[in-house]
């Protein structure tokens, strides 16, 4: 139990079920949020006691004031502060000497406002520290708790969710009630909904890690605006996934590419720091979400039904329009029409009209009741062909939404498939969808929603059960070489290595670098082209030139002595004439790649989440349809393979359309290699290898450039 | 003007606005944790302030001052 990961249950009980509170600040004055935070643990019915602490007052709501929480007769587990920021200090001192253990920090004017700020932040985390005192916020809306057993509604909401199994948490406070109000709509209740603000002391990870060994919550929620420690972030996401099977959905908002302009080279400008976020969540099998609907969409499905084992999903609807809407959704959600068994299609005949159609879509037609969906539905459910059911509803005449309600309620509970409905229509299906909404079954005013919520808990099964295949460790590299390397560049103060130190680099890693050696003269440039063998690749060497090509510091297809010794004068000509102060070394002489494929592969350091790994195909595919994908470093052997085949453009490597398939697993084991090579040197910035030629299947790979940014 | 003097105006201003017995008004009393002066009775402290000692007050040094006595030293700039 050494991880503190493991100790936030323990350590966050006194904030999440404590049996007495202190309102530390608070005042008599409705509508303030002083007044307005005791007021909500006194009506939404604390099963403890409360205190309120206030400076002036004799009494608040009926309830005994104490000027200091020094002066409260009783033991108090939790402090909620909502002193004005300049004071804070003063009462967490207070607080720790009267030997609280777990506080929430309302107030704001902490980091958010500046370097003053900062600084009372840094010191209420001192005062916090010294006396043991675990807190949440500051700046934050505040806690709340539905367990009956405690009910607290330590916050400024303006109403307490009901009773539910998932835990919400949220860096904004605003959105917080924003939700609150979305989710009483749809009837959706909580089991812990907490506003974490500042994180100056409990961190978004040390909820998560509560939420994991909290019984009451099944699905865990999260709205984050950074992530600050993104590797412990994902780390902690996986663990819980695979430990308890709870699904974590994150809602991430700064999807912004402004951190790309900055990057030196080209994995660094593609790898713009939202899409490593959207890499390592899936990495974790995190369940990103763009949009709060979207989130809420997957959490109930995840939170109030089984998850589905399958994609084979049945459609049972009364119009046949919708039922084709729904069934383009889900063949676009690469969901599976399922086929129905012989027995079932038998049940079908015998209990549908002849008009009905038994097939799948089963269409019961638009007169349909209640008894026809609830056989309709039941045996669906029933068939091993099946995997969870979509019930589609419009309103006719003569269809009796709430009896229809209530049994699919009723046929869906029992099942141990999934069933998910989509009411289509607004005013007159609303009592129905009210029923399916207090019962639990996931309802979705659109049948897109519904089948993506239904791919999207089966990815997560999927992702919850793959199994855990480390990464792939090469025994036969040479870490010393590359080290001996990196130093070198690190104490001659180069941002880039060298061309031939590049390769050498890679060469340490088993890369596929090309034979090659650096010419000091045309003389050189010829010996050494003829010793590699023609048609030989010629780049300038220096380390003041990154951008070879240009400044026409490459030529290729060089395929005589002769040739190479013009080549080495028009490089070195060309070079010096771009940048004449340039220190140039001589001109690199290489084999030439050979025919095949070019793709892309890259190294960024991120400052959130280390290492991360980028694979693409060349040319067109990175620069202009940016089809890349990303994988944080050290990348299991499995997930290497997902790299690849994610990106649209893998078929160009295996034989689509009549193209040769290439050396795709070559390519797998370069990609592994940089892997190592990732985490091993992480004196490494950015890396591309572009392009690695992967030739016919069974040829292998070559790297034909490369760049490393130290 | 003697501290004292000081001292004693102060404590008169702070125990009318907050309306505290003057008793209650110690020297490091903190006009927010120990006498519950919230923002709209700490604009009207400074007004107080002001009109008690006939000064213009910087508005944005007097609301860092967080106690009675720092409210005294901070005066005593003004008056002497």
């Amino acid at each position: 139990m050494s991880d503190p990961e493991d100790r936030a249950q323990a350590r966050l009980e006194p904030i999440f079920a404590p049996r007495s509170v202190a309102v530390v600040g608070t005042t008599r004055i409705p509508g303030t949020v002083p007044f307005d935070i005791f007021q909500n643990i006194l009506k939404d019915n604390f099963q403890g006691t409360i205190y309120p602490v206030s400076p002036k007052e004799r009494s608040i709501a009926g309830v005994k004031a104490y000027k200091y929480v020094l002066d409260i007769p009783d033991p108090v587990d939790l402090a909620v502060i909502v002193f004005p920021s300049s004071v804070v200090n003063l009462a967490m001192e207070q607080c720790g000497k009267k030997g609280i253990k777990g506080a929430i920090i309302i107030s704001a004017g902490f980091r958010e406002v500046g370097p003053a700020g900062v600084r009372r932040e840094e010191e209420i985390k001192r005062i916090a520290a010294s006396y043991g005192i675990s807190f949440i916020g500051p700046n934050c809306l505040g806690v709340i708790n539905t367990d009956p057993s405690v009910h607290l509604n330590a916050s400024f909401a303006r109403r307490m969710p009901k009773e539910g199994n998932i835990g919400f948490m949220s860096q904004s406070g605003a959105l917080c009630t924003a939700v609150l109000d979305y989710a009483h709509a749809k009837n959706i209740g909580f089991s812990k909904f907490i506003s974490f603000g500042n994180k100056a002391d409990v961190s978004d990870i040390d909820l998560m890690m509560y939420l994991k060994d909290d019984p009451a919550t099944k699905v865990i929620l999260v709205y984050l605006e950074e992530l600050t420690d993104g590797t412990r972030f994902v780390r902690a996401a996986r663990r819980i996934i695979r430990e308890t099977g709870k699904p974590v959905l994150v809602l991430k908002s700064g999807r912004t590419r402004e951190g790309a302009s900055a990057a030196a080279s080209h994995t660094g400008s593609l790898a713009a720091s939202d899409e490593v976020v959207d890499a390592a969540l899936h990495q974790a099998g995190v369940i990103r979400c763009q949009t709060v609907e979207e989130l809420f969409n997957n959490a109930i499905a995840l939170a109030y039904q089984p998850l589905p084992k399958g994609r084979r999903v049945a459609i049972v609807t009364n119009a046949g329009g919708p039922g084709v809407l729904t069934t383009d959704a889900a063949i676009q959600e690469k969901l599976e029409l399922a086929r129905f068994s012989e027995s079932t299609r038998e049940t079908f005949r015998k209990s549908l009209p002849v008009t009905a159609n038994i097939m799948n879509p089963v269409d019961v037609i638009g007169d349909a009741r209640a008894d026809r969906y609830r056989v309709a539905l039941g045996s669906a459910l029933d068939d091993d062909n099946v995997d969870g059911a979509l019930v589609i509803l419009t309103p006719q005449s003569m269809t009796d939404i709430d009896l229809i309600a209530e049994e699919v309620c009723n046929v869906a509970n029992r099942s141990p498939k999934p069933t998910y409905t989509s009411f289509m229509g607004e005013t007159d299906v609303a009592s129905g969808i009210d029923i399916l909404q207090r019962r639990n079954i996931p309802h979705y005013i659109l049948p897109e929603s519904m089948c993506r919520a239904f791919a999207r808990a089966n990815d997560f099964l999927r992702e919850r059960d793959r199994p855990e295949i480390p990464p792939v460790h090469f025994q036969d590299v040479h870490p010393a070489v590359a080290q001996k390397i990196l130093s070198a560049a690190a104490a001659a103060g180069r941002a880039y290595l060298t061309q031939s130190d590049a390769m050498a680099v890679l060469g340490a890693y088993g890369l596929p670098v090309l034979p090659g050696r650096l010419a000091s003269s045309p003389e050189d440039a010829a010996v050494a082209a003829t010793q590699i063998g023609f048609p030989v690749a010629m780049k300038v060497e220096s380390d003041d030139i990154v951008h070879k090509f240009d400044i026409k510091g490459v030529l290729l297809d060089i395929v005589s002595p002769e040739q190479a010794k013009e080549a080495y004068r028009t490089i070195v000509a060309n070079a010096h004439a771009a940048q004449p102060r340039a220190n140039i070394r001589g001109v690199f002489v290489q084999q030439m790649a050979g025919r095949g494929e070019e793709v892309i592969l890259g190294l960024k350091r991120d400052e959130a989440f280390g290492p991360v790994l980028m694979f693409g195909l060349g040319g067109i595919f990175v620069e202009i349809f940016r089809d890349v994908s990303f994988r944080l470093a050290p990348v299991p052997a499995d997930m290497v393979r997902d790299m690849m085949h994610e990106v649209r453009s893998y078929g160009m490597l295996t034989g689509a359309r009549g193209r040769t398939p290439r050396d795709t697993g070559a390519l797998e084991v370069c990609l592994q290699r940089l892997s190592q090579l990732a985490v091993e040197c992480p004196q490494i910035s950015e890396l591309d290898i572009n392009p690695l030629i992967v030739r016919n299947e069974g040829e292998g790979c070559s790297v034909a450039d490369a760049r490393i940014h130290v | 003007m003697e501290r004292s003097e000081i001292q004693h105006r102060v404590q008169k201003v702070v125990s009318s606005v907050l309306k505290i017995d003057s008793k209650e008004i110690a020297p490091q009393s903190n006009f927010v944790f120990d006498l519950g002066a919230d923002s709209m009775k700490s604009v009207e402290l400074i007004a107080g302030f002001e009109e008690e000692f006939n000064i213009e007050m910087d508005e944005d040094r007097a609301r860092e001052v967080q106690t009675v006595a720092g409210a005294v030293d901070f005066i005593a700039t003004y008056v002497q």
